[in-house]
């Protein structure tokens, strides 16, 4: 590894200090604050309205939050320096580009093919050649076994299909952080192992990944740090093993007690 | 623009407005006929009217008044300008109505009929009593909505000379070498005209429910 | 009878024309309006109200007033402004202002219905500004704009009819000419008829074809 790489590992990839978030007098994050280091997978778990969701679109700046800071690698996302005027429309893409969504209802873009999909940013966003794009969005529908769907559109996919093509299109970006808005909500029963084994090997492979998801199993096993929202606070958070085996809060039990006997 | 000059302008517009409700009056029950000829599928005469309606929603206005004004006295039959006009208004909203009546008459419910059946009603009975009824209410918005368009086609009747709103802004214009202030009046008066009937769809659409689409 | 049809047969160079200017009157003139349109119906979607009400206003007002009244102030209104064109390009001009209106509408229409989350996926993935429009938005309205941009057209063809007022020589035009030279008004103007039929027919194929392309996206 280089100087450069060493010290990047020493900040977190995600910071987010003192969210707050309201909508219509309804409060729905209450000063939050998490870090994401550079490798992690951390799953925000949470019952639905607990404002896992809203927490993550605000780190993407699709939701404002009323107060607190975002950064990415240190950048602060959408203020400017000072922290005063609000970023433009084109400074907030420069630092979205450097993340990768995966959405809870896909939201391929219907009017494209699947490798369409794949390179449409970084052909168009991020300004990257082509060629070389296509090569590595072949190499990613490889990955997540869609090879053959390369020219399909996504109308004719399966509920799995799209969300590992909506995977591949977030990889597509290079990104610095992952994020999964309930990944597997959307989908059948029966098709969500397949998006999950590719989260999985995503993890593995050394990704930093943020995770919204009701997948007990999959925040057990791939999770460095799991953490429980509740009314818009985080209620409690550390490493899976502690957090499922002995959970520290009352409300961590209660939670557990529904969600994972179920 | 002299006062003279605008109260030509005015009696463009009567005449483009009584024009425009002579082949309302005349195209909507028009229409319906022909409707009712193609839900009942009437022999022979329902195709008819299936080629009627494609011809005429093809047809533009302009070719159509000139057909009726110089064609039909080659055939023998002596019209004037002003009859020639309302026969091109009536003809052509004819069409457009029967699609709006049709689409009416489709989605009217099965349900309402079979019942009207059971109780021993007939045909013509059921429809004048049962169905026509209510679908009026229906197809009204959407009717009107066409009304609107078709004080918007009303100006293809200046081409034969009826001495509508535009031919007596253009008129106006060349008598004064001005045209500029007879025809932004002129199109004053349109806005006013197409406004009324709009707020006439929304009346409708408020009472009885939506049209498809707005003017 | 036949012989009246076999005068037109005669004259059949000169309808020809008059369909060809009908034809490329309402292609241009339907391509330079949808370009336009589009380009409207960004304002018209836009968040600024003064650019709404703005834009708004040239919507509306173009659908108050009648194609004919629109031709004329281009025609004998506009040259007293100093902008003089020849009765072929003001009918071209007409036909695209009106119909910029008409087309923004459409695409306002299907815009503003569109599926929120596929919009906010591309801003989440950088996109903003005019390549969003562009790249995301634009090319998903048309999908769904086929058969509305093929009524459209149909309107335009029919509204060329008018630019014979101002003696542009399109369809009715030529007809017209023909009918008047020979006296055959009933043969000349119901072949114009069956033209202008078989011109809405090909739009109709056209928007037919278009809409199996875009309904494997669905």
């Amino acid at each position: 590894m280089t100087d450069t790489a060493v010290k990047a590992n020493d900040i977190s990839v995600l910071e987010i200090s003192g969210i707050t978030k309201t909508f219509d007098d309804k409060v729905v994050l209450d000063g939050v604050s998490l870090t994401v280091a550079r490798g992690q997978t951390v799953c925000l778990l949470g019952p639905s309205g607990s404002g896992k969701s809203t927490l993550l679109r605000c780190v993407n700046w699709l939701e404002r939050p009323d107060q607190g800071t975002v950064l990415l690698c240190g950048e602060r996302i959408g203020m400017r320096k000072g922290g005063v005027v609000p970023m433009g429309n084109a400074e907030l893409a420069r630092l979205r580009m450097r993340m990768g969504t995966v959405f809870q209802h896909f939201n391929l873009w219907p009017h494209l093919t699947v490798l369409q999909n794949i390179i449409e940013a970084p052909v168009h966003v991020q300004k990257r050649r082509r060629d070389e794009v296509i090569a590595e969005a072949e190499a990613l529908l490889e990955n997540v076994g869609l090879a053959d769907k390369r020219d399909a559109f996504p109308s004719r996919l399966s509920g799995g299909q799209k969300q590992r093509v909506g995977i591949a299109r977030a990889l597509a970006m290079k990104p610095e952080l992952l994020l999964f808005d309930e990944p597997t909500s959307a989908l059948d029963p029966e098709l969500v192992g397949e998006v999950i084994a590719v989260m999985k090997s995503l993890s593995q492979a050394g990704s930093t990944m943020l995770v919204v998801t009701h997948e007990m199993g999959f925040a057990r096993e791939t999770a460095d740090k799991v953490v429980l929202m509740d009314g818009g606070r985080i209620v409690e958070q550390g490493d899976p093993e502690q957090f499922f085996g002995n959970p520290r809060t009352e409300r961590a039990r209660q939670f557990l007690q529904r969600y994972v006997s179920a | 623009m002299t006062f003279n000059a605008f109260l030509s302008l005015l009696h463009g517009a009567g005449v483009t407005i009584s024009v425009s409700l002579a082949g309302i009056a005349l195209g909507v029950p028009f229409g319906l006929a022909l409707a009712l000829l193609r839900w009942q599928r009437v022999p022979l005469l329902a195709p008819l009217a299936t080629v009627y309606v494609s011809l005429l929603r093809s047809t533009p206005a302009v070719t159509l008044c000139l057909l009726i004004f110089f064609a039909l006295p080659v055939i023998g039959i002596e019209i004037d300008a002003l009859s020639a006009a309302v026969a091109t208004l009536t003809l052509n909203t004819a069409a457009f109505n029967c699609e709006i009546w049709r689409s009416g008459l489709m989605n009217f419910s099965r349900d309402q009929i079979e019942a009207a059946r059971t109780f021993g009603m007939s045909g013509p009975l059921t429809f004048r009593r049962i169905i026509f009824p209510q679908l009026w209410r229906t197809c009204l918005p959407s009717l009107v909505n066409e009304m609107t368009l078709l004080i918007k086609s009303s100006t293809a009747i200046a081409v034969i000379g009826v001495a509508e709103i535009t031919r007596a802004a253009i008129r106006i214009g060349a008598q004064t070498y001005d045209p500029l202030p007879p025809m932004l009046v002129a199109t004053g008066i349109y806005i006013v005209l197409v406004l009324v009937f709009v707020g006439l769809q929304r009346f409708t659409e408020r009472v009885y429910g939506h049209a498809g689409g707005a003017a | 009878m036949m012989r009246d049809f076999s005068l037109i047969w005669q004259s059949a160079d000169r309808l020809l024309d008059g369909l060809i200017n009908t034809v490329l009157l309402s292609l241009v003139g339907a391509a330079l309006a949808l370009a336009l349109g589009a380009l409207l119906a960004i304002p018209l979607m836009a968040s600024n109200p003064v650019l709404r009400l703005v834009s708004r206003g040239f919507v509306d007002l173009m659908r108050c007033v009648p194609f004919l009244m629109l031709t004329y102030l281009v025609y004998y209104g506009l040259p007293r402004l100093g902008l003089r064109f020849d009765n072929w390009t003001a009918g071209l001009v007409a036909i695209v202002v009106y119909n910029t209106a008409y087309m923004a509408e459409i695409i306002r229409g299907i815009w503003s219905r569109l599926e929120r989350e596929t919009i906010e996926a591309a801003v989440a993935f950088g996109f903003h500004g005019w390549r969003l429009v562009s790249r995301i938005i634009l090319p998903q309205v048309m999908l769904a704009a086929g058969p509305m941009i093929g009524n459209q057209l149909i309107q335009i063809i029919k509204d060329t009819a008018f630019l014979t007022i101002i003696a542009v020589p399109e369809l009715t035009h030529a007809a017209n000419s023909i009918q008047a030279q020979y006296f055959i008004p009933f043969a000349t103007f119901i072949t114009a008829v069956l033209m202008y039929w078989a011109l809405c027919m090909v739009v109709e194929v056209g928007v037919y074809a278009v809409e199996r392309i875009a309904e494997r996206r669905r």
